[in-house]
């Protein structure tokens, strides 16, 4: 029974898709068409558009790193010599008499 | 259906480091083309009578495959026919929910004159003039109190039913494109069913 009635529905909705009109049909093949055209034209991830940004926008950075880095010849950094002062194993310079004697051997080198 | 079968065998052979050869393209896309005519009008048919209407059945049924080509294009042939009504199944049912909300706030508006009776066209509305044999009414009849019938099912049900009884799917196959399981597959078809044989009786 529940065969019967599974079989005839089949058959009924297998005859209405047999009928369908000329337009549908050309429809349904219009829009096949279009569909395997876009196999052809594939959508590009959405992550790729950011990576010829990201080249360029690296290049640029890097670019201005190398223009503003010393240039050969350049002055010392002062960074340098403040490090030199506040380190604690550096020479004391101005403590005590000794002052006197440093002022005397750089006179004498200059001499 | 078997040449089908063949160039998507060829098609899904491994490639070389992801890369597709020109060959291989055209292999997809003829085995796409012939899968996609294979399943076209039946798909037509499923949105047509879940959706009731001819152009947004048409739309349902390019979106799907749109959405197929363009997203599973290079899966396995055997997985396309249940992803393909997986992907029609959800947009069906899309278009059932936007409908029904559209219809809520419509009932909130004045009444206004339907664009389709803008558009009404006599001529191509009046029934042909060639005449119809008995058996050819009968027919239509049968048909007409199937479809009617089938359209009033609960989309699940309605889903289940052309899937499997129409469409031919095995209840594994109807589940993926259900996005449910073998179980709820079975309920759905039994009820449909019983449904249908209750509303159609000696009809068809």
């Amino acid at each position: 029974m529940s065969q019967d009635l599974e079989d005839r529905t089949r058959g009924l909705l297998d005859e209405s898709t047999a009928r369908l009109d000329g337009r549908t049909q050309s429809r349904l093949t219009q829009a096949r068409h279009a569909a395997l055209a876009s196999l052809e034209q594939p959508v590009r991830r959405r992550w790729s558009l950011f990576v010829p940004a990201g080249a360029a926008a690296a290049a640029a950075v890097l670019a201005v790193v190398m223009w503003s880095g010393p240039q050969p010849g350049a002055e010392p950094n002062p960074v340098d010599d403040m490090e030199m002062l506040v380190d604690s194993d550096a020479p004391v310079f101005a403590e005590g008499d000794d002052l006197e004697f440093y002022e005397w051997a750089a006179d004498e080198i200059e001499s | 259906m078997t040449a089908f079968v063949t160039l998507a065998g060829v098609y899904n052979t491994p490639t070389f480091g992801g890369v597709r050869s020109r060959d291989q393209e055209l292999m997809t896309s003829r085995a796409l083309e012939q899968f996609l005519s294979s399943v076209e009008k039946r798909a037509f048919k499923i949105a047509q009578l879940g959706l009731r209407n001819d152009d947004d059945a048409l739309d349902a049924v390019q979106d799907a495959m749109m959405k197929l080509v363009q997203s599973y294009a290079s899966r396995r042939s055997e997985e396309w026919r249940p992803l393909f009504y997986r992907i029609l199944a959800n947009r069906i049912l899309d278009m059932q929910r936007r409908r029904t909300v559209r219809g809520r706030i419509m009932a909130w508006l004045p009444a206004r004159d339907s664009e389709d009776d803008e558009d009404f066209d006599p001529v191509a509305q009046a029934p042909s003039a060639e005449p119809t044999p008995a058996r050819r009414l009968e027919l239509d009849e049968a048909i007409g109190a199937l479809e009617a019938a089938i359209a009033a099912l609960p989309p699940r049900q309605q889903q289940a039913f052309l899937l499997r009884n129409f469409e031919g799917l095995d209840v594994s196959e109807t589940a993926g494109a259900m996005g449910c399981s073998e179980g709820s597959v079975k309920t759905h078809y039994f009820r449909a069913l019983e449904t249908l044989r209750a509303r159609l009786g000696d009809v068809i």
